[in-house]
Parts: structure tokens; sequence; C-alpha cells
């Protein structure tokens, strides 16, 4: 059970503080959205419980040990980061990008790589450059790419954004996994596909967590509407809900 | 595997060409002659000046091609070469003090290690002005590469200037700064082998993260690089490969630029093998660069820093025009 969890996180650059006092304590699977307004935090806090970046104040736990102790090499087997966007320097070819993935674990069988591979519909890619790909297929080389190693921790910063819809879908699925032995921690900013997919949902506002419960429970809290400063119409569907916003 | 062979293949031959090169041409059978040990003028002339000389220029070709690629590898940045970013002209302005200013150092160990301290300082210099500068991208460590290479190689002018009272010590280090390898002595030779060995060495051990870097700095930390402490190792590492490049064949431009992308189109962009094939690129171009400069114009030599320039510097227009269409 890899559990995350952070103390009194406070991250300050020059005068703005970014991240104001914020704790969470999360279980070791399970799928989370957090959203917020831009400017939020919400990046800040993913790198923070990434270890990428170090807080001004407070502390990141990773199954109970701090996570500024961790040696960095078990950090990057653990915590897989999906960053906002992804460009190589280098033109590397799909099947090169995959194995450096893949070198963040010591001695990872091939069939891993395979594995991941074919989880993520790359077969007869793997000699394709970087460049010649499409949006969908870098987003799937990014998923296999830092997946490969089965990271008990998965941290994405909206990988999907750029995406359209139908490929959008398939990586939010991917990495709100129902059922997936895995801690997934996705900062989103479509509502629905964060209230469609996700177990929990936090809330950040102004660098501090205002909301933090299931996504059943809050999706009828007004504080949504005061958080994004618009009024959401609730619409429940088929399979569960949608939100309309308008100017308030 | 076939780009190996081709690239070992063309070495090959290119040492075979260098050694037959020059006023007066060799030919397989006076080289053979040479190697097995025969005592006639002919023979001795063949392995005591010409034969270490191609060696030597393929040793400083091969460390070009490795500070090339571990400089575009950090900068990730295929513009970014030794006498571009101002550390080779570092490395100038150290080995001329070294042979100019009258040190308690033998000129032997002063002249390697005052050319490793410009090298790195001036690296140094350039990141810093270009971090606080605000200008991080590759136009950015361009311009301040200019700048610094500009400023050195006026300091180096004013050294020489206000230090060579003496016309021969102008000429040699006039001769050095425009690039030439020197012929060394077989243990000489061996020295630099040694010295090379090493550097190959030292830059295969950064490979591996060289790749990782290239995968940008947040990725970089996400995959446990400690992305800070190791680019300050690799500037660290490449100064070194310079400083002894620079100590050994003097300015030779272009080179630490060409030789990288040769090998990137030969053995694509990885590290691991970009390493080596960059170091085999680099030798096969300034052996063959240094066999023009003895074989063009004799019995003067033209100096092996113009060769490289006059053939680099399209080749160096081409890659920027390609890069800033895309």
């Amino acid at each position: 059970m890899t559990g995350l969890a952070a103390e009194k996180l406070v991250v300050t650059r020059g005068a703005a503080t970014l991240i104001d006092d914020v704790s969470l304590a999360i279980a070791g699977s399970g799928s989370i959205a957090v959203i917020g307004p831009n400017g939020a935090g919400k990046s800040t806090l993913l790198k923070v419980l990434a270890g990428l970046d170090a807080p001004t104040s407070g502390r990141v736990l990773l199954g109970g040990r701090d996570l500024a102790s961790l040696p960095r090499p078990e950090r990057a087997r653990t915590i897989g980061y999906l960053p906002q966007s992804f460009e190589p320097h280098w033109d590397l070819a799909v099947g090169e990008l995959v194995r450096l993935g893949a070198e963040r674990a010591e001695r990872l069988p091939q069939e891993a790589i395979a594995r991941a591979t074919t989880a993520f519909e790359l077969g007869g890619l793997e000699r394709r450059r970087w460049s010649t790909l499409s949006g969908g297929e870098r987003a799937r080389v990014l998923l296999a790419t830092v997946l490969v190693v089965d990271p008990p921790v998965l941290l994405a910063d909206e990988p999907a954004a750029s995406l359209d819809i139908r490929h959008r879908l398939e990586v939010i699925q991917a990495l709100a996994r129902p059922g997936a032995d895995r801690l997934s921690i996705v900062v989103v900013h479509d509502l629905d596909l964060a209230f469609g997919f996700f177990d929990r949902i936090v809330v950040v506002d102004r660098g501090r967590i205002v909301a933090d419960a299931p996504a059943g429970e809050l999706i009828e809290n007004p504080l949504l509407d005061s958080v994004f400063a618009v009024r959401f119409e609730r619409l429940k569907t088929a399979d569960g809900w949608s939100l309309r916003a308008s100017l308030s | 595997m076939r780009a190996w062979l081709a690239l070992g293949l063309a070495l090959a031959l290119a040492i075979v060409i260098a050694a037959a090169a020059g006023h007066e041409w060799a030919t397989p059978g006076d080289l053979l002659g040479a190697l097995a040990g025969d005592n006639d003028l002919r023979s001795r002339l063949l392995f005591e000046w010409r034969i270490p000389r191609v060696l030597a220029a393929g040793l400083v070709g091969a460390l070009l091609g490795l500070g090339g690629t571990i400089f575009q590898g950090v900068f990730r940045n295929p513009l970014a070469e030794p006498y571009l970013l101002g550390s080779a002209g570092g490395a100038a302005l150290g080995a001329t003090v070294a042979l100019l200013v009258p040190l308690a150092a033998p000129q032997s160990l002063a002249l390697p290690l005052l050319a490793f301290a410009g090298a790195w300082g001036a690296t140094v210099l350039v990141i810093g002005i270009s971090r606080v500068s605000g200008a991080v991208d590759a136009a950015g460590l361009l311009l301040a590469g200019v700048a610094v290479a500009a400023i050195l190689g006026a300091l180096r002018s004013f050294v020489m200037l206000a230090l060579s009272d003496e016309t021969v010590s102008l000429q040699i280090v006039l001769s050095w700064v425009l690039g030439g390898v020197q012929t060394p002595t077989w243990s000489l030779l061996g020295l630099l082998a040694l010295m090379s060995a090493a550097c190959l060495g030292l830059c295969l051990m950064l490979a591996g993260r060289l790749d990782v870097l290239g995968l940008g700095e947040t990725m970089a930390g996400a995959f446990g690089l400690d992305v800070r402490r190791f680019i300050a190792a690799a500037v660290l590492a490449g100064s070194v490969v310079v400083a002894v490049a620079v100590a050994f064949g003097g300015l030779v431009a272009f080179v630490g630029l060409a030789a990288p992308h040769i090998a990137r189109w030969l053995v694509g962009p990885l590290h691991r093998p970009l390493v080596p094939a960059s170091a085999l690129v680099g030798a096969i171009i300034v052996v063959l660069a240094d066999a023009i400069a003895r074989a063009a114009l004799p019995p003067a030599e033209i100096p092996l820093g113009l060769v490289t320039a006059i053939a680099g510097g399209p080749f160096f227009i081409l890659l920027l025009a390609r890069r800033l269409r895309t």
C-alpha cells in the first residue's frame, strides 16, 4: 500500500504564496481529480506531491516515508509523473522513449515493455520518430513511457488538454482506470470528465484545498459555483452527471 | 551495425589517405615499409612524422566530436559546440597564457590545466549570462557564446601583443590559435591516446543521463535525475574534453558541431551510440582536413582551423537555416 500524504504544505515564490497550508491524506489506490480555476495552484501542488518541487515548508509522505529523503531512483520507480506538455529535445523513436522509461526500474523484463506497447496500441510504431506522430499517438507514447514500470502512484497534470474529445476520453480512461491497483491523482480542467471518471474530487482555490469529497457528494455543492465564478446547471444523465456553466 | 562498419571502414580509409598525402605522396608500399620498420629516410620520415601526426589528428577530431556531443546534449541544442559557446575560446586564452607567461609549472602541465580552466570558466560564464538575462533558448545561448568568445578573443590578442616580445613565440601562438595538430612523439601520442580513451569513457558514462535530460528538465527530474547537479558535472566533463582537444590541436572550428550531426544521421539521437559514433566522425573529419591542410598547397601548410572553418561555416549556416524554418 503506497499511500500519499501532504502535511501543512506551503509553497512561496517571492511574495506570492502558491500553496497555503495544504494537508491531504490519500490511500494507496483509487482515482482523484484535482480541479480548480486557472492559477489556483493545482500544477504546483502536483509537482510538490511528485517531489519535483520542494515545498517552502511542510512535507510529503510516500508510504509513511518523507519524500524528500527518498532516493531519487526509488522515487522515479514509485511515482509516475505526466507533465502538462511534453516535447523531447531529440527526435527519438517510440521504442527508444518507452525503453528510456523502462530504465527507471532495474532490469525490467522485456515482456513489460512489450506489455506497455500493446496496452497503449503502439505495436508497429516502435521505429516511428516522435516528430511524425499525431497528438493522440504522442499521448499514448507518453503514457506507455511513464507507466511501463507500473508505478503504484501516478500524478498527471492535465495531460489530455490539447487532444480531441476521443483521445481525451481514452487518456482519462487510462489514467482513472477503475479497479486499477494504483493511486492516480490527475489535474483535470474538464469538469464533466472529472465527475464522470474519478472516485474523489479535490477542489483547489487560491493555493488551498477548499473541498475534498467523493464525486457524487461534491457535484451538488454550491461551492463549485463560487470557486469557478459561474452558475452550474447540474444535469443528471444515464451514466452520471453533466455540468453546464453560464456566467452568473 | 552497417553504420558502424561504414564508420570503421571510412576511418581506416581516411587514415591511409592522410598518411599517404603530403608534399610528397607515399604509396601503400611506402606506408607498409614504414610500419614494418624499414630504416631508409623516407620510411623513417613517414614513421616519425607523418603517421603520428595523422593519428594525433584522428584523436583530436574524436575529442572534438565528443565535446560537441556533450555540449549539444547538455544544452539540448543541436547548434551548441565548444567553439561557438566560448569554451574553446576560453581554452585558447588559457593556453595562450601558458605559452607566453613564464610560470613555475612546466609548460606541458600548465598548458592543459590552463586550457581546462579557460574552457570551464567560459562555459560557466555563458550559462550564467543566458540564465541571468533569461535567454536560455538556442538563440540566447548562441548570442551569449558569441559575446563571450569575442571578449576572450580580444583578451587573447591583448595577451599575445603585450607579452610576446619574440617573433617566434608569437608565431607559435598564432599558428596554434589558427588550429593545427603538431607532430607528436610516439610517447606523447600514447599519452594523448590514453587521455582520449579516458574522455570517451567519461562521455559514455554521461550518455544514458544525457538521453534522460533530453526528455526535458521536468521529465528528467521525474525520471530520477538530479538535473542541476548533472548539468554542472556534464559541463565540467565537456570542458575537460575540449581542453584536451585544444591543448593538442589548437582552435579547430565546427568539427564539434558537424560530427554529432552526421553521427545522428547514421546512428540516431540516443547518446549511447551517438557518443562513440561522433568520436569516429570527428576523427574522420580532422584526419581528412589535416591531410588537405598538408597537401593542398605544398610546400606551404594551410592552418587546420582554416580548412575546417571553410568547410564547416556553410554547414553551420545550413543548419541554422533549417532550424529557423522549423
